[in-house]
């Protein structure tokens, strides 16, 4: 019995648990919306910076702002 | 409690979450499979190998986290996760230090972390992962010697 424990119930816990885990927290992994500075004004792109931090963010060179008239700018740790 | 008693259990504990890892991380990406080829797209050196990466990377975790479990593997499973978990705290840690590029943090719940803090949880895996192999190796030593005695 214990050993039928450990062999076959114990896995499939971690798996089912980590696979709801996964589910539960499905939001956190979705990037979140920024503007970044272009020649025509502003454009919308998906970043994963949780605006939580000191640092700036940035997309390749262009500073990510949370606002459209790119004055918020999004930050990381 | 005898030694191997412990080293067993202690090597089934590590097994335990390194799985909830690899699974939990490997589901995440599954579940949004573009957007993590697209973030693979933006990381600096490995953006031409997104595709492979973004289905191999997943698949190779759900495969660790089996072969955790058939005790012929395990070995070879916790030097497949500590090496994964190598790669991937040396990718991070070069960019960190030579590219001008810093990605942003990804991975499910993990992405609240910043860089650092993510280079520590690797490492700690990473520890567990070498514990599991040195103490498989200790039990095999113990069963052998046990065997050759009777």
């Amino acid at each position: 019995m214990k050993k039928h424990l450990l062999k076959i119930i114990l896995p499939a816990f971690a798996i089912v648990m980590a696979a709801g885990l996964a589910f539960a927290t499905e939001e956190s992994n979705l990037p979140y919306v920024g503007y970044i500075a272009t020649e025509s004004g502003y454009a919308e792109i998906q970043t994963d910076c949780p605006n939580v931090g000191q640092n700036q963010c940035y997309e390749g060179l262009d500073p990510v702002f949370n606002d459209i008239g790119l004055t918020d700018p999004k930050l990381r740790n | 409690m005898s030694y191997k008693g412990i080293y067993s259990k202690l090597v089934t504990l590590f097994s335990l979450l390194l799985t909830i890892l690899f699974v939990y991380t490997a589901v995440s990406k599954l579940n949004h499979l573009d957007t993590f080829h697209l973030r693979l797209e933006r990381m600096p050196y490995i953006s031409s190998y997104a595709s492979l990466i973004s289905l191999g990377v997943p698949f190779l975790e759900l495969v660790i986290a089996g072969l955790l479990w058939f005790s012929k593997y395990r070995t070879i499973a916790l030097y497949a996760s500590f090496i994964l978990l190598g790669l991937f705290t040396t990718y991070i840690i070069i960019v960190l230090k030579y590219s001008d590029s810093i990605p942003c943090s990804c991975g499910g719940v993990i992405s609240a972390l910043g860089w650092k803090d993510h280079i520590l949880l690797n490492i700690t895996f990473m520890v567990l992962a070498l514990l599991g192999i040195l103490w498989s190796k200790k039990q095999y030593k113990i069963q052998a010697t046990q065997k050759s005695v009777q």
